[in-house]
């Protein structure tokens, strides 16, 4: 039998923990965490079996991530992040002083540990939610806070990069935390990228959201993590009364990700939009569960999920619709459709909806297909060659999340990042 | 200068119901040299459509037998991007949507598509084309940055239409009903759009139901077309006495034993 996750790293934890001058709470958060997550088991997905990718086996937490190229956001307001290593930050003065904070998450637990305590893993995702998100909390070795109080309304977006380094041994765990208080209103893009060669790691990534009553929130995402990296990535919001919270996730990695993605609508009147496109190659899996759940009344979650599979990839969309006893003149929404450009490749999309109130509104589309045929001829027939028209084609199909991303540089970034990927997979 | 021979062409369509074969063309001759406008006209249902399709390669149509040569060489096998970078255009009487790509961008892919790897068009280049025809047709900026053909009245679409003709500059363009649904004042926009494009190096081949576009753009030779073949050939003066007379006369007075799909 397995020794105990929490025998047997209990000492690497508290050393760790130790490193990063962490105050005692969080210490603790670990332990706890750790002795947890040998009674949890791991999530489960419809459709979706990840057992064999061993997520729930940890490796090294710690070791020396190189920084390599600079590769900061062009954002006036950005954290840029290698590994643990926090290189670069800017907050414009005139946030800083309204109390915005953008800090890494060990400076977080330390200068602000009542807001660390009233929200890490409390409101959205729990530490007891499952085996990862409890190996999250223990073995987390990078993160972000982000936090913008009561009414300030940020009209530049915040960006984000993380660097997770292939070139040694270590898993990437990391976390984080943004809450905007009531009636604030706040844009964040992230863009998770792979460097380095020669290890094969895992990554455990929770992504919490807190939108307070009546706050906006915009999270777009570019995740490109590298074949070698084996991913549980969670991104997960929460809504009070007449929130907004969007969601737009460019989904372009190339190794075994899992997406477990969605909103709990919590607040009456509150709303979000989750939209998620993904490009699946080689023999890489990918599964995404994205789900949205209405509690509060009058409460709107929609999902829409485009993906396109190449070669001999999986790509699996599961798409849940929850509206609860109570929720009375609630809409859930959802769209999960899927572009197959091989015989060899598997794909699903798989729309669940559970409806426990009557007087709500409640629809689904799903499809698994091939490129449009006369959207082919068309682009052809101007002399376009196949693989360059099905490119543009399967453009079109991704368009809706590309269309969303606030930032026009970032927009172009993952346009280019799907040009990429579908070049690679054409091959 | 260029030739476009379609030799006893015959093509067929597969039914969606039933999946068997159906037979459109019945033998179609044609002869064309860049210079020259020829029209096309005839009842509904009748095989226009069909063989702009033939000509330009759509793999939903059928060559059954007989040939199309450009230059004196075959393109039945070639698929539709070949035949387009030879030379080739079809202005579609319903062009596809693609949302996300936008119409400059894809124009620039176009042209691109026609050229070496390293002589791409320089973009101020393309812009000032651009600026040219997009005058011609009395078009705006707007336009060329929308998403292809989303959202677009049908006049728009059949005006960007000609734009891409004007801007690929091909040897033969093939006008399937670019008259349907345009009020007169588009009309005759989109005429001079095709009419700009007149000179040794154009051929074109216009296919309409209607005398009145070819007020606008006078062709040297009017064909008609009924039951899959031509059945009639001349001079821009046949267009008129079609105008005045119908195909149910034109076909009276040359005994053809043909049902026309709208008679009654």
């Amino acid at each position: 039998m397995r020794a105990n996750l929490i025998d047997k790293y209990k000492d690497d934890v508290i050393s760790f923990s130790k490193s990063k001058s962490e105050p005692d709470w969080y210490q603790k958060v670990r332990l706890d965490s750790l002795a947890k997550a040998d009674e949890l088991s791991l999530p489960k997905y419809e459709k979706i079996n990840y057992r064999s990718w061993r997520l729930d086996r940890p490796g090294k937490i710690d070791a020396d991530v190189e920084i390599g190229a600079d590769n900061k956001p062009q954002a006036l307001n950005y954290i840029y992040q290698a590994g643990d290593k926090t290189i670069s930050t800017n907050l414009e003065k005139d946030l800083s002083d309204k109390g915005v904070i953008l800090t890494d998450i060990f400076s977080a637990m330390n200068d602000y540990p009542e807001l660390m305590q009233k929200y890490f893993m409390t409101k959205v995702t729990k530490t007891t939610d499952n085996k990862l998100t409890a190996l999250n909390a223990a073995f987390l070795n990078s993160g972000v806070f982000l936090y913008v109080p009561k009414g300030v309304r940020i009209t530049k977006s915040i960006q984000a990069m993380f660097i997770q380094d292939n070139s040694v041994e270590r898993d990437f765990v990391h976390h984080v935390l943004i809450v905007a208080e009531e009636d604030s209103d706040v844009t964040y893009l992230e863009n998770l990228v792979s460097k380095g060669t020669g290890h094969k790691n895992k990554a455990n990534i929770v992504v919490e959201v807190i939108a307070a009553d009546n706050s906006r929130v915009h999270f777009s995402a570019l995740d490109e993590l590298s074949k070698d990296t084996t991913t549980y990535l969670n991104r997960r919001g929460c809504t009070g009364n007449n929130a907004r919270l969007d969601w737009a996730i460019g989904f372009m990695n190339d190794g075994d990700v899992i997406g477990d993605f969605g909103t709990d609508l919590l607040g009456e009147g509150s709303h979000t939009e989750a939209k998620v496109v993904a490009i699946t190659t080689g023999d890489q899996v990918q599964g995404i569960d994205t789900k949205v759940t209405n509690y509060g009344k009058h409460t709107i979650g929609h999902i829409l999920q485009h993906g396109v599979i190449l070669q001999k990839s999986t790509l699996t969309f599961n798409g849940v619709g929850h509206i609860v006893k109570g929720a009375r003149g609630s809409d859930a929404q959802q769209e999960s459709r899927v572009l197959m450009l091989s015989r060899k490749a598997r794909g699903d999309a798989n729309p669940i909806l559970l409806i426990d109130e009557n007087d709500v509104t409640a629809g689904h589309a799903a499809s698994v297909g091939r490129v449009n045929e006369d959207q082919m001829y068309y682009l052809m027939s101007r002399g376009i060659d196949e693989k360059t028209a099905q490119r543009l084609v399967i453009r079109g199909f991704l368009s809706s999340v590309i269309s969303e991303i606030p930032e026009k540089d970032v927009r172009t970034s993952l346009t280019q990042m799907i040009e990429r990927k579908l070049v690679n997979g054409q091959q | 200068m260029s030739t476009l021979d379609i030799k006893d062409l015959h093509v067929s369509v597969t039914d969606d119901e039933n999946g068997e074969g159906q037979e459109i063309l019945k033998g179609v001759n044609l002869s064309m040299s860049t210079g020259e406008i020829h029209a096309i006209m005839g009842p509904n249902g009748t095989g226009k459509s069909t063989l702009s399709q033939a000509i330009m390669g759509n793999s939903a149509y059928k060559v059954t037998q007989g040939d199309i040569l450009l230059d004196g060489k075959s393109i039945l096998e070639l698929p539709v991007d070949e035949r387009a970078r030879l030379g080739l255009f079809l202005a579609m009487q319903y062009p596809a949507e693609i949302p996300g790509v936008t119409n400059v961008e894809f124009m620039r892919a176009a042209i691109n598509a026609r050229r070496d790897e390293d002589k791409q068009i320089p973009v101020m280049d393309f812009i000032k084309k651009l600026e040219e025809k997009q005058n011609i047709l009395d078009m705006t900026d707007e336009m060329s940055e929308r998403y292809l053909n989303e959202g677009f009245s049908g006049g728009e679409k059949k005006r960007n239409e000609i734009l891409q003709l004007l801007m690929i500059e091909p040897k033969f363009a093939i006008l399937d009903e670019i008259d349907s649904g345009l009020d007169i004042d588009a009309l005759k926009v989109v005429s001079r759009g095709v009419n700009s494009m007149r000179g040794d190096n154009f051929g074109s081949l216009i296919i309409t139901h209607y005398q009145r576009l070819l007020n606008y753009i006078v062709p040297d030779q009017v064909h008609v077309m009924m039951d899959g073949r031509i059945v009639k050939s001349g001079g821009p003066e046949l267009a008129k006495k079609l105008e005045d007379e119908g195909y149910a006369g034109l076909r009276d007075d040359l005994h053809l034993d043909v049902k026309l799909t709208d008679e009654i």
